[in-house]
């Protein structure tokens, strides 16, 4: 740790991980004036030397360390929902870029299940547009779903790719809105960078950098402006002093513990790493972890149902051509009680590369051997839309830490989930609506991937220190100057990317801290 | 079939990084960790798995297969009772030995075809032999992380990229007929089908 720039001072905020929200944090607190420290477990990436355009090269960008996986629903982690390293997720994310709607913050009022959020859409909406704004978000002139209807800062992209051609055949079919995809990829140049060459590489690491992630736009900003990035340093421990505040980090660097003062500490670890954090910082003042006098660290996590529906058509379509998801439709996103289930679903035309499509159809629908290779030879001919759907918030699905330990002697996370009744509705009704729209366009429904995306809760935000863990401005309930501001804090899943929504916060958590300062 | 396309006749148009990334596919290969005996299982397994017999990409596999479970980080996820995949696997492939001179008589690498199958089959419903000691679940995992472990690899081989029609890394120069029905012209084509440029 030679050549630190804030090594023996207090800086006015360390913050843990340097995903879509960590680096939104840092950017935004240094620019601001603060003295901030981000401290990154992963390393700090070179996109033209460290990434490929290769599947199995690119495991290398998720976070891969041992998690215990349990319950009737166990979630497949590493690639499929995290990232390590500085941009963390948003380096292979698929830089689709949803507002959430209003309905989302308000569940409880009007569907009579879940929480409501102790925000709502117009708090986040200064956020959202700024954030759009700042990156130049690619998308429709006209988005015709929840409270944003456009124009977005770039035009939509064009042309858009087979696999989306036809998702958007077979919903004009059927009187379904679709529209290409708001993006955070580039539809035009934009300060140095290019616009996508459409080579379909958004999972792997973007190497022209037409997609946005904060690895190459935040955190550049976050420099500049003074900020200091530790990557390759596990935070192992949130310091805290007798009278209950915090005091700092200790972290790890090449088998060394360090640590770093600072009068504000904000979690952005994500929805395993940040609860286990807390646990794992439990001592004499808060025996039961950090922040958890409610007992929810870890509590109400969920992942997007992600199922994948394919179907053969006589042309070829190609999925591997094109950025990955270049039309939607959200017409399913609301509430329709003649449905029998509450909540909804994005579908988003997703392309593929073999890698995903084979190891997918073999671990999740069971097909190997000559039915996989036949499959496989045929490949071209198949169309895919994938399910975002809202998973509703239950206790049981959970991060809680496990006897075995890792290289830093600490518990692993144990993480259980299960899906409940009204997810597998949602599920089976978009299923459905998926083979509509394929068999619309004139290909034969073949085959749904079981599969699910993204993370959400385990921190979550509310008024009542009872039944939150943080409070609006994801300030903890327990420790004033302790901040959780990540996906852990979503009180709802919503149904869809929830990236954008990520960013938003982080963004207000900034503008708060900062008034404070 | 795309007759006539071959993927790395592509790589001059790669970036440094990813040609020697999928050149290495390619061999010669040093094993870390898998014995020559393991090595053969696991190529005698793939085979069933991937229905593809060819020597040198059961090679490739195998050695995917030895690199992943030599590295010494995580595997994203286990299931609680479940061993870490380097004990996992090394001790499935003990396992179904055991249950092939238990039931045939015969080790599993001296068995026909159709018997290697079916005793690969009841791994992935683990109606495994329980004399071996082992549990269901645990015979299912052993089956799934050999599966996923032995498909990321075979569908990574650059042979197989050009055999499915696959146009491979595109970068730095991507593609610029995306629509139905077009390709650009380096792109692999089935004769008589689709219209060029």
């Amino acid at each position: 740790m030679k050549d630190r720039k804030f090594g023996k001072e207090e800086v006015d905020v360390a913050v843990v991980g340097l995903g879509a929200a960590g680096s939104v944090l840092l950017c935004d607190l240094a620019e601001a004036g603060l003295r901030v420290v981000g401290i990154e477990a992963g390393p700090f990436w070179d996109p033209q030397n460290d990434f490929a355009s290769d599947e199995l090269h690119a495991k290398t960008l998720a976070w891969n360390d041992t998690r215990l996986s349990t319950g009737q629903d166990p979630l497949q982690l590493g690639s499929n929902n995290s990232g390590r390293g500085v941009g963390g997720g948003t380096v292979h994310f698929t830089g689709v870029f949803y507002r959430f709607h209003p309905s989302d913050f308000k569940v409880r009022t009007l569907d009579g299940v879940a929480e409501d959020w102790p925000i709502s859409y117009a708090d986040l909406e200064p956020f959202y547009a700024k954030i759009e704004q700042d990156i130049k978000v690619s998308g429709p002139r006209e988005f015709p779903w929840g409270a944003f209807h456009g124009p977005y800062p770039y035009p939509e992209r064009e042309p858009i790719s087979g696999n989306a051609q036809v998702f958007r055949k077979g919903c004009e079919a059927l009187g379904i809105k679709s529209t290409v995809a708001p993006l955070a990829i580039l539809s035009a140049p934009y300060a140095g960078r290019p616009p996508c060459t459409n080579r379909g590489f958004c999972n792997q690491g973007c190497m022209p950098n037409a997609k946005f992630s904060t690895l190459i736009h935040h955190i550049p900003r976050a420099l500049k402006a003074g900020a200091e990035v530790l990557s390759d340093c596990m935070a192992t421990r949130i310091l805290v002093n007798k009278g209950g505040l915090v005091t700092g980090v200790e972290f790890n660097h090449n088998g060394r513990n360090y640590q770093q003062k600072a009068k504000i500490v904000v979690l952005s670890a994500f929805v395993i790493e940040t609860p286990r954090l807390l646990l794992n910082s439990a001592c004499s003042q808060f025996p039961d972890g950090l922040a958890n006098s409610s007992g929810l660290v870890g509590k109400y996590i969920m992942p997007h149902s992600g199922h994948d529906v394919y179907a053969r058509f006589e042309e070829e379509i190609r999925l591997y051509k094109g950025t990955p998801v270049l039309a939607v439709s959200q017409d399913f996103y609301e509430t329709d009680q003649s449905r029998g289930f509450v909540r909804g679903y994005s579908l988003n035309a997703h392309g593929s590369r073999p890698v995903g499509l084979a190891r997918l159809a073999a671990l999740n629908a069971g097909i190997w051997g000559k039915q996989l290779r036949e499959l496989m030879l045929e490949w071209n001919h198949y169309a895919r839309i994938t399910l975002v759907g809202e998973v509703l918030p239950a206790l049981s699905n959970c991060v809680t830490l496990s006897d075995e330990k890792d290289e830093y002697g600490l518990p692993r996370a144990q993480v259980s989930f299960s899906y409940g009744e009204n997810d597998r509705k949602l599920i089976a009704h978009g299923i459905e609506k998926c083979k509509e729209i394929l068999t619309a366009a004139g290909g034969q429904p073949a085959l749904v991937i079981p599969d699910s995306a993204h993370l959400m809760g385990g921190c979550r935000m509310g008024n009542d220190p009872q039944t939150s863990v943080v409070n609006r401005f994801c300030q903890s309930h327990d420790i004033p100057n302790l901040y959780i501001c990540d996906a852990s804090v979503f009180v709802t899943s919503g149904g869809a990317n929830p990236t954008e929504t990520v960013m938003a916060i982080a963004s207000r958590t900034a503008g708060h801290i900062a008034s404070l300062a | 079939m795309y007759p006539g396309y071959n993927v790395l006749d592509l790589q001059d148009e790669w970036d440094p990084h990813t040609r020697e990334i999928v050149n290495r596919r390619l061999g010669p290969f040093t094993f870390k960790l898998l014995s020559p005996w393991e090595q053969a299982m696991i190529k005698a397994v793939a085979e069933h798995l991937i229905c593809d017999g060819r020597e040198e990409i059961l090679e490739w596999v195998a050695f995917h297969v030895d690199e992943q479970l030599a590295k010494p980080f995580g595997e994203a996820q286990r299931k609680p009772g479940v061993p870490p995949q380097k004990e996992l696997v090394r001790r499935g492939l003990k396992a179904l030995d055991l249950w092939a001179k238990k039931h045939f008589s015969e080790a599993f690498l001296k068995l026909d075809a159709s018997r290697q199958l079916q005793l690969i089959s009841s791994f992935q419903q683990g109606s495994f032999h329980k004399d071996t000691g082992w549990e269901t679940d645990v015979q299912k995992e052993f089956f799934k992380k050999v599966l996923g472990l032995v498909t990321e690899a075979y569908y990574s081989h650059p042979w197989v990229w050009s055999e499915i029609g696959y146009g491979g890394p595109a970068y730095p120069r991507g593609y610029v007929r995306i629509e139905l029905g077009i390709t650009d012209p380096w792109e692999p084509r089935r004769v008589g089908t689709n219209e060029g440029s």
